[in-house]
């Protein structure tokens, strides 16, 4: 069952069109993503979502309710859509402690003083922040507020839960765990979760479906691996992974013979596809060219040894192309090297920018 | 041998470390406002201490019955402690009760006005915004006394007061408004109330426009009804600035000198700075003890801001991306909201302006008709055949206004050039220094003028100029013009050098540009506006001062405000009017044309 529905929702400010034609289904008790690079409009559809900002055309509705209407002129207000929202700066009040923080969002709903104690009880203990029940925001620490934060946006057990950017605020180490936290919380609140993010890793790691986002159009919709194998796109495939997919010009014969950087190579759809003759982009993710034997030769440009893995930028014939090797291994700079490709390549079409085929490489 | 190369040693490690602190500028800057305001500002206020213990010759002396120059606890003890016909009751206690009763209602009605306002203007859709945030600032760039000129000219009657002339609603509608209406508490905190009220408006609308959006934004998604947002989020988190304001409008309202003058003497309603100014000359000794009380009082409010400004830190949080505030819609309310709010400013800001040149234009006092109307006051010639009182020509074709004028402007500019540009040397020397002992004193110092009612501050300087022949005429007028508003302008000066972070002035540090290249080239083209408002401030206060010039001046020709004073005391009221009307054009005028030519403006840099 669909959960929220968006159907034609657009926004522009003045002239800037922040958000052209969306269309988007999010299934109940789901973990999606709006991934894109800033200013892209992700943050202005889940604030659409969220009535806190009016979209100028199109529909939308939550869990078979419809909130906003702009033929109809329905625009319920945020307080009756019955969402919670995490803000990126936590937006805690200041003058309130943690307790009062957690527990004001009940006393509107007008809850008796022993069910409020106890649900604040239950949100402290589930975050683990008892201890900090009697301080004020400014006492705490960057992720303590955060974790009071989504106690606050938890308390009233809203069947939809947005997160705009909640961890950008916080250190790496931090981040990695309140990653873990949310993507708990998600199973035991048994609610929806909209994210907003511009971290792919961050994309990749929780949602159960990622929507990639560009000059507010929609670029793909689908689970996260299945979008980093198959992307739909350069500007897709370029966000995800990192480090990030090669993308070399190429040119392919109507026999699936693939040119590429001094390279002559056969390319093997996996779905039976016509491709024709034409210029194309391949893109090869780093981890699919392995050094160390193999057909080709390349110069090693630099490494970057990480110590579980190691990126070598290799120089072929004046063409760079990135590769990661696992393990703790390190290059000697300008050394030669003999690769191989394996598992898929993705071709893109040189114009549009559009997937054409994903397809193995092998020795002509 | 070893004793003495050790202390040799000593020498050159302090020699040494002397040297490298006086290096920097920052310090320079310091030691010499440190030794120049400790003059400027400590002098004056031990000389005021002295002053409140010696006995003055002439009436004093002898209602004493001791010799001039004694010092005595005479003053204290009869000001105080006097049962006999009610005296400290009268010169006393009931000037500070009208003070904290005129006070604490000014303070509210600026607060609830101008918060209400900046609500309006900053959460809510209301039309005409651009009108209104504009005309708003109007009554603090004028004058003080205009309201309260207008408020008598508007509702005086032959009943009440002076009993002199009937205002226009009296003349014009009939109307006799009662005494209490016109003269005494009521009107006084209520001009002093709308004069400050722009000072609340841009202080509140200021830290509710920088108040995270968020806020309010999550209060709203957990279901929050709008009214206990605003009374549980928005109010107590600026209610820090709320009690900002409301001290500082306390602290000006207190030395406001102007308003109860006009409005309070008619029927002796006295207030502790028109008593002060009525003691001066037959007891000053007594005067200068009111003098010391108001400046407690406005150290204790000093302190009590400071402590409410600094638990402020609490409540500032990191702004978010999203400070497009969702705005309340007025709905229906909208425009009959606006347009009260249009009237009311047009009532408060304009209407003064437009009774001013209506009285300077009328022949015979009280009569509104065209008949009785003539444009002499401003152009006329030949003027003592046809009145029996007055100048010989209108105020445009008389060579001593025009005097006056220049007079004022150039008093005017270089106060505000030595103002602001300490200010700004100031505000240099603190930031890069903060929280050095050297620059909380200066701080401190430079904040004191601001403390001093502006009569007393005057009076202190008379009293220290006589023991220095040099200091007379225009040096005078700009020394205490400069002193009396660097706070404003080190205030101004110290955030716009906050604003800008260490590595701005140290990248040009690295590539070896003098210190004076850094600050022209630098530092002040990039806080070009607040550092412009900064003199900006200075400027139109001096232009519209009287109570803190009315004791220096040479001549009442010398300013056009005390020109003013002296026309309206010998009861000339229409070129009084025609006089006032000029000032006030002139400030928002220079005011004007300061915010076109540069974009600084005063509300940028607010004062008292």
């Amino acid at each position: 069952m669909p959960e929220i529905f968006l159907k034609n929702v657009a926004k522009s400010f003045g002239k800037v069109v922040a958000v052209d034609q969306l269309n988007l289904q999010i299934l109940s008790n789901s973990f999606i993503t709006l991934l894109g690079p800033s200013g892209c409009g992700k943050t202005t559809i889940l604030r659409m979502i969220a009535g806190l900002e009016t979209p100028t055309q199109g529909q939308i509705s939550i869990g078979n309710r419809v909130v906003f209407d702009s033929e109809q002129g329905v625009n319920l207000p945020p307080n009756k859509r019955e969402v919670g929202f995490l803000f990126q700066n936590y937006a805690l009040w200041p003058h309130m402690t943690v307790y009062q923080n957690i527990a004001f969002g009940l006393e509107n709903m007008k809850w008796g003083k022993d069910k409020i104690h106890a649900r604040v009880k239950e949100l402290l203990e589930m975050l683990r922040i008892e201890q900090l029940e009697q301080r004020y925001p400014s006492q705490l620490s960057g992720g303590q507020q955060q974790r009071v934060a989504i106690a606050r946006t938890l308390a009233p057990g809203p069947k939809v839960l947005f997160m705009d950017e909640p961890l950008s605020n916080l250190d790496a180490k931090l981040r990695m765990e309140m990653r873990t936290e949310l993507k708990r919380l998600h199973r035991e609140t048994d609610s929806t979760f909209v994210y907003v993010t511009h971290d792919q890793q961050e994309a990749m790691t929780l949602s159960t479906m990622v929507c990639v986002i560009d000059k507010g159009r929609l670029q793909q919709y689908a689970p996260p691996l299945q979008m980093y194998n198959n992307p739909a796109s350069v500007f897709v495939a370029d966000f995800l992974g990192n480090p990030a997919m090669n993308f070399v010009d190429g040119h392919i014969t109507g026999d699936g013979v693939l040119t590429f950087g001094g390279i002559g190579v056969r390319f093997t759809p996996f779905n039976a596809v016509t491709l024709g003759e034409r210029d194309v982009v391949v893109g090869i993710r780093p981890e699919y060219i392995r050094i160390g034997d193999g057909d080709m030769e390349g110069t090693v440009y630099s490494t970057l040894p990480s110590g579980m893995e190691t990126a070598v930028k290799l120089n072929v014939n004046g063409v760079s192309l990135t590769s990661v090797v696992f393990g703790d291994v390190d290059f000697p700079v300008d050394k030669k090297v003999r690769f191989s490709f394996n598992k898929a390549t993705v071709l893109f079409d040189r114009d549009s920018g559009r997937s054409l085929a994903r397809g193995a490489l092998s020795a002509l | 041998m070893d004793a003495v190369s050790a202390r040799r040693r000593a020498m050159k490690r302090i020699r040494g470390r002397t040297l490298a602190w006086l290096t920097k500028p920052a310090n320079i800057v310091l030691l010499v406002f440190a030794v120049a305001l400790t003059v400027l500002t400590l002098y004056p206020l031990l000389s005021l201490c002295a002053e409140t213990l010696t006995i003055h010759p002439g009436r004093e002396a002898r209602a004493a019955q001791q010799t001039a120059g004694e010092l005595s606890l005479y003053h204290f003890q009869r000001l105080f402690a006097t049962r006999e016909n009610d005296y400290s009751r009268i010169q006393f206690y009931e000037p500070l009760l009208n003070t904290l009763l005129v006070s604490v209602s000014a303070s509210l009605i600026a607060i609830v006005f101008g918060g209400t306002v900046a609500f309006l203007v900053t959460r809510t859709n209301l039309k005409y915004v651009k009108f209104v945030s504009a005309v708003f600032t109007f009554p603090y760039i004028m004058p003080s006394w205009t309201l309260a000129l207008f408020w008598e000219n508007f509702f005086k009657n032959v009943n009440i007061g002076l009993k002199t002339s009937n205002g226009i609603m009296a003349a014009v509608f009939g109307v006799y408004m009662p005494e209490w209406f016109v003269y005494g508490a009521f009107p006084i905190a209520l001009v002093l109330g709308l004069h400050y009220a722009p000072y609340a408006y841009i202080l509140i609308g200021t830290m509710l426009r920088n108040m995270d959006a968020n806020l309010e934004e999550a209060a709203t998604i957990l279901r929050t009804r709008r009214a206990r947002i605003i009374r549980r989020i928005t109010l107590p988190v600026v209610r820090p600035a709320l009690m900002s304001t409301f001290l500082l409008v306390f602290a000006s309202s207190m030395s406001a000198y102007s308003v109860p003058v006009f409005l309070g003497s008619p029927v002796r309603y006295y207030v502790l700075s028109t008593k002060m100014k009525s003691l001066m000359d037959s007891y000053p000794g007594q005067a200068y003890i009111i003098a010391s009380v108001m400046i407690c009082m406005g150290v204790v409010i000093l302190l009590l801001n400071q402590r409410v400004t600094n638990s402020r830190k609490n409540y500032t949080t990191v702004t978010g991306k999203s400070s497009r505030i969702s705005k309340i819609n007025l709905g229906r309310a909208n425009y009959p909201l606006a347009i009260l709010l249009v009237v009311l400013l047009l009532l408060v800001a304009v209407t003064p302006l437009l009774t001013f040149a209506m009285e300077s234009i009328i022949v015979k006092a009280g009569d509104y008709s065209p008949g009785n109307m003539t444009l002499d006051f401003w152009i006329g010639t030949n003027l003592e055949a046809r009145l029996d009182q007055g100048d010989s020509t209108g105020i445009l074709l008389n060579p001593r206004v025009w005097s006056a004028l220049g007079y004022s402007l150039s008093l005017a500019a270089v106060s505000a050039f030595v103002a602001g540009t300490c200010g700004i040397l100031l505000g240099y020397g603190v930031a890069k220094r903060r929280g050095s002992r050297l620059a909380n004193l200066v701080n401190s110092l430079s904040f004191f003028p601001y403390l001093m009612p502006s009569l007393a501050f005057g009076a202190i300087y008379l009293a220290m100029s006589a023991k220095l022949p040099w200091l007379r005429g225009f040096m005078l007028l700009a020394l205490v013009g400069s002193v009396k508003y660097l706070p404003f302008a080190s205030r101004s000066g110290l955030n716009a050098m906050l604003q800008l972070s260490g590595e701005i002035e140290e990248a040009a540090i690295i590539n070896g540009v003098p210190w004076w290249k850094r600050m022209l080239r630098v530092i002040c083209p990039i806080q070009k506006t607040s550092i412009l408002s900064g003199y900006l401030v200075p400027m139109v206060s001096c232009m519209r001062e009287l109570s803190l010039f009315v004791l220096l001046v040479p001549t009442s020709n010398t300013l056009l405000t005390t020109m003013l004073m002296q026309y309206s005391e010998k009861g000339w009221a229409q070129f009084g009017n025609a006089i006032n009307l000029l000032i006030i054009i002139v400030v928002l005028l220079v005011n004007f044309i300061v915010n076109k030519l540069t974009g600084a403006s005063i509300d940028k840099g607010v004062g008292g």
